[in-house]
């Protein structure tokens, strides 16, 4: 689904991001952990082309991100509040990305209704704008506005952060049912290795920009994820 | 950009101190052998009713700065006293420092002694902290300052249109309002009264409310709006939804937006009768373009930024770029085309001014809208919407000069030649066909555009990311 080749990025002369080779399987849930600075936003920016790469090539579904546009229209995704559009209502939001993805108003309500437990009361018809929202609730709007989209390849990042204990725990079932439904490719990364090894069938490791571990499920994620980070 | 409001308000300053030492000299020319310190004593009223109102608009709470301190160990009853009198030192109120004080000292201690001059400058300001520490009160009680704006202005209009007609005289009043403090400098302690009343109000409802939520702003619920006039332009019309929301919720566009409605009324200073008479129109079409498209220029000045916070999502979003570049065209377009209209009523006036406003407005649609987009790609300055316009000069540059100096010259390249060399309605006629030519090139611009776009785009987000 993802393709890495050769990419590299660098800020003043530091290296921030720097990987040879590597693929995102489709329809398969692959977490990235690592600790600040390790390079995870960036890497997903350059996935995005939200930033230019010094060198190398990142294809999603072959075609190369940096020069084409139809990657778009199977990729969501949601890094920060900077994909939000603060002075909208949640509900103009999901419109709007409706909007964009070809669905009508009438299809983002039916959708929006398999999310009300999600929600807990606090996000449809608040009276608030998005930047008036709580961060965990601008997550969940985020995320809700991905999964709207029915995208084929969903990168998330750090979705866990900012979420009470049972949006986490919904979270983790609506990410593997929809990987199990819709066969959607799934990209997160998160610094709480529970969920991570829960959610994922793989697991990337990064450190300074490299990415120096690749594990499958079979070889007993969590415990080489905590001999790693005690280190 | 700090640089250059610094140098804005040292400019104000400068001014107001040498039209403070040059006043009596002023006054003596425009009212000659009347007595100067009556004559000044008979606008301070208006002076004073003024500076309220430019609080009104200007004056900020100094509320949340203190954020940081309220949870150390400080006492309560310090923090509000340092909030309320760090907030004296303001611009607004050295100006009448300057203005007042070489005043009385030129001209009052010699005539009416040391003791007079010394209450006069101390009843300036202590009206001045006075007109201070109300607009903070009044403008913290947000539910009571809407109708206490509305109610002051209305205040204002009456008297003053009393003032107008005869009824009364501020000026005598004030005059002799003041002359009397002069003969009785002892009078100044009424001022000291109003003045300390006001701050210790102040003090005291900072002091109860004291909590970070109750001094920001409340806000109504906020319901969702839904324009259907333009889903028939598809995509287009999304995104040019999302820009007209995007003017109306937040304060700095959504003042941008009043302005422009203002600006409607500079044609009663460009548009002079002599001018209209003898075809004079050079001047009259800088002030056509204004009139029909300052909301271009202030908008588009940074047409990018002002989605700078959520860029990440629209760049990563499904977005075809296309839609999104004609859409910032469109909506020049449709906002163009209202204050073509309104400004329509000129005609009134002559029939000239809707012929050189038509030629103005589709230069401003056809030319001045594709620069516009072009320039703003060279933009790269984060800004933060919520903040208020006046004196705001975040996300400023180069570039908006660059705008400012390019939409003066172009309309005039096309005019003056023409002008000059055959005729002012050749001039006119150029300045129309040469934006109407342009419209037609329209889907060649937006390509254009979309390269140029595509070039800068992770120098835009870049700059856009970094707060």
């Amino acid at each position: 689904m993802i393709r890495i080749e050769n990419i590299e990025k660098s800020y003043n002369g530091k290296l921030v991001v720097d990987i040879p080779s590597i693929t995102v399987h489709r329809s398969e849930i692959t977490g990235l952990v690592g600790n600040n600075g390790a390079g995870k936003t960036t890497l997903f920016r350059l996935i995005l082309d939200l930033v230019r790469s010094n060198r190398g090539q990142i294809s999603i579904h072959n075609e190369p991100v940096a020069t084409t546009e139809n990657w778009k229209n199977i990729t969501a995704a949601y890094i920060d509040e900077g994909f939000l559009i603060g002075y909208l209502t949640p509900e103009e939001y999901f419109y709007f990305t409706g909007k964009l993805n070809n669905f009508s108003k009438a299809d983002v309500d039916e959708f929006l209704k398999t999310f009300d437990r999600f929600f807990a009361e606090s996000i449809l018809k608040s009276g608030k704008y998005i930047r008036d929202l709580s961060k965990g609730n601008q997550f969940k709007v985020g995320i809700t506005a991905c999964l709207l989209q029915k995208p084929q390849l969903l990168i998330l990042d750090e979705p866990f952060a900012n979420l009470d204990p049972t949006s986490q725990i919904r979270l983790i079932h609506l990410l593997k049912d929809e990987q199990v439904k819709n066969g959607t490719t799934i990209l997160i990364s998160s610094h709480d290795l529970n969920h991570i090894t829960d959610v994922c069938t793989r697991v990337l490791l990064m450190e300074k920009g490299r990415i120096i571990r690749d594990l499958k499920t079979e070889d007993k994620i969590l415990e080489e994820l905590e001999t790693y980070f005690q280190l | 950009m700090q640089i250059f409001s610094g140098f804005i308000a040292l400019y104000l300053l400068t001014m107001s101190f040498y039209a403070g030492i040059a006043m009596s000299a002023i006054i003596e020319k425009l009212a000659p052998g009347k007595d100067v310190v009556t004559i000044f004593c008979g606008f301070l009223l208006y002076y004073f009713s003024v500076d309220i109102i430019i609080r009104f608009m200007l004056q900020e709470l100094p509320a949340l700065t203190v954020q940081p301190y309220l949870i150390k160990n400080i006492k309560r009853k310090y923090l509000v006293r340092f909030l309320n009198i760090r907030s004296l030192f303001h611009f607004l109120n050295l100006v009448p420092l300057l203005l007042f004080i070489p005043f009385s000292l030129i001209k009052i201690w010699p005539g009416y002694g040391g003791p007079a001059a010394v209450s006069f400058i101390a009843t300036v300001v202590l009206l001045v902290s006075f007109n201070h520490f109300l607009i903070l009160y009044v403008k913290r009680k947000m539910i009571l300052y809407n109708w206490l704006m509305v109610g002051f202005f209305l205040v204002v209009v009456i008297v003053g249109f009393c003032d107008y007609h005869g009824y009364f005289s501020i000026r005598t009043f004030s005059s002799s309002l003041f002359l009397k403090l002069l003969q009785m400098p002892w009078l100044a302690a009424i001022s000291l009264l109003t003045a300390v009343a006001a701050f210790v109000n102040s003090n005291r409802y900072l002091y109860k409310n004291l909590y970070i939520e109750e001094m920001v702003k409340p806000g109504g619920s906020k319901s969702s709006a839904e324009y259907t006039w333009l889903n028939s332009l598809g995509i287009v019309g999304e995104l040019i939804s999302l820009d007209l929301k995007l003017i109306l919720r937040n304060k700095r566009p959504r003042s941008l937006l009043l302005m422009s409605g203002l600006v409607l009324f500079y044609g009663f200073f460009f548009y002079k009768k002599e001018s209209l008479a003898n075809n004079q129109f050079g001047l009259m079409i800088v002030g056509a373009i204004f009139i029909t498209g300052s909301f271009i220029i202030s908008y588009g000045n940074y047409l990018f930024a002002w989605q700078s916070s959520h860029y990440d999502g629209l760049v990563a979003g499904r977005i075809k770029w296309r839609d999104y570049i004609k859409s910032k065209l469109m909506l020049f377009l449709i906002i163009s085309t209202v204050c073509f209209s309104v400004s329509c009523l000129y005609g009134l006036i002559s029939w000239k001014l809707v012929i050189i406003q038509f030629a103005a407005y589709l230069f401003n649609i056809g030319v001045v809208s594709v620069l516009t987009v072009y320039i703003a790609t060279w933009n790269y300055k984060r800004l933060d919407i919520e903040k208020s316009a006046s004196f705001n000069y975040q996300g400023t540059g180069l570039t908006q000069w660059i705008h400012a100096f390019l939409i003066l010259l172009a309309p005039g390249a096309f005019y003056l030649p023409f002008a000059l060399l055959i005729d002012p309605w050749a001039g006119i006629a150029s300045l129309g066909i040469a934006g109407f030519a342009s419209l037609l090139l329209w889907d060649y611009w937006v390509e254009i555009l979309l390269k140029q776009f595509d070039k800068r785009k992770h120098l835009i987000l870049a700059g856009f990311r970094e707060k």
